[in-house]
């Protein structure tokens, strides 16, 4: 599973680094969360931070304590209620989106994005809990 | 997963990233931060070309060869302005011009930062040329005479391009055909207004905008008489201060992905 995060994680660096401000990295650590619930997430969740802040201009360091903080919330979240479902998803994905975007300085279409975000999380979520099944059974 | 197990993770990650950004804020990362974009900008470079050949499959050939033509004419015809003009201040020996060659830098452009194809726009432009190359903050980017836009950041790699329809963007300009003069504004989404153009001013649909030109002692800044647009609406009440006209770029931004900085005037 880590291997599939990994490439997951890659090829949504790449897509947010030169194409599109949705936060695919994001999206993908949310799915994986609520997917896998493995703290080797924060791992992930910091380097890709990393990465992408170098990319996109951004102070280093700003994208891993956003990621490194949505997960531990949807973490504690988890505790109370089921998480793994595709109104929770839809709910964090815009949330999420919306708050990473407005925090690091978008101003053009951030409720537009992050109603788009919402969607593609959903999207993800579905594939990622196919191929879990499709891997472990 | 143990609460308590995943707190700590989380702990220890939120310590280092808050370390790391208060690091990078002041300063102390900047030779690693630039190692990592010149390491990265290739492969930038590399899926932004992709992406851009991408959306313009299936387009019409035809249409895209008819753009370029008319970018062309209209460049030949602010160059020709601009002749006119010159050859007017000699005769009348007003003044004498000895414009100085405009010195570019050719770029890629490997990213762009708030852009979503067919939603929204791009508001910037990341490109493969830094400090190292001569770039600095405040130069003017170009395509043809076409203005794309400021450099507003820069590593020693690569920069960053606030474009001109940025809502951050506003500068002087002038209008070619009735030499009106103002304001033009950014305002997000593609879209620019010309603002702060006094009502005895006439303004004409499809007349170009041109810079005004505010290159300072550092050789930075807009040079004079670059294409910013063409006025495609104008609006104008007799009880406000100043007339008001949208103006549209000439370039689509989200298909650049060569430009040129001019890093001397």
């Amino acid at each position: 599973m880590k291997f599939l995060a990994f490439v997951f994680l890659i090829i949504a660096l790449i897509l947010e680094a030169s194409l599109t401000t949705i936060p695919f990295v994001l999206l993908v650590l949310l799915c994986l969360l609520v997917i896998v619930r493995e703290n080797w997430l924060f791992i992930f969740a910091f380097a890709f931070g990393l990465v992408l802040d170098l990319v996109t201009f951004k102070a280093l360091g700003a994208s891993s304590a956003f990621f490194v903080i949505l997960l531990f919330l949807v973490l504690l979240y988890q505790s109370k209620f089921e998480i793994a479902t595709n109104t929770f998803i839809f709910f964090v994905s815009f949330l999420g989106s919306f708050g990473y975007l407005s925090l690091l300085g978008y101003n053009n279409n951030i409720i537009s994005q992050a109603l788009v975000s919402s969607f593609i999380g959903l999207i993800l979520f579905k594939l990622l809990q196919r191929l879990k099944i499709h891997i472990y059974g | 997963m143990q609460k308590r197990n995943f707190t700590s993770y989380f702990l220890i990650f939120l310590v280092m990233s808050l370390i790391i950004f208060g690091a990078s804020k002041i300063g102390l990362l900047r030779p690693l931060d630039s190692l990592g974009k010149a390491i990265a900008s290739p492969f930038q470079a590399l899926t932004y070309g992709t992406f851009a050949k991408i959306t313009e499959f299936g387009s019409n050939s035809k249409l895209q060869e008819l753009k370029a033509q008319n970018l062309a004419l209209t460049q030949k015809l602010v160059d020709q302005s601009k002749l006119i003009a010159d050859n007017k201040a000699l005769r009348d020996q007003f003044q004498t011009q000895n414009p100085k060659s405009t010195n570019l830098i050719e770029a890629d452009v490997i990213g762009a930062p708030a852009f979503i194809p067919g939603i929204s726009v791009p508001e910037s432009l990341i490109l493969n040329r830094g400090e190292n190359d001569g770039v600095r903050i405040g130069q003017a980017v170009v395509y043809q005479d076409n203005l794309i836009g400021k450099i507003v950041g820069i590593s020693s790699f690569s920069a960053n391009v606030m474009l001109i329809t940025n809502s951050a963007s506003s500068f002087t300009v002038k209008t070619m055909a009735t030499q009106s003069q103002g304001v033009i504004k950014g305002q997000g989404g593609g879209e620019m207004i010309l603002d702060n153009v006094v009502l005895s001013d006439n303004l004409q649909t499809q007349d170009l905008v041109l810079t005004k030109g505010d290159v300072d002692t550092s050789n930075l800044g807009f040079p004079p008489d670059l294409v910013v647009g063409e006025i495609s609406a104008i609006s104008k009440n007799p009880s406000d201060l100043f007339q008001k006209a949208d103006v549209k770029s000439l370039i689509d931004f989200s298909k650049r992905t060569k430009v040129f900085v001019v890093v001397n005037y």
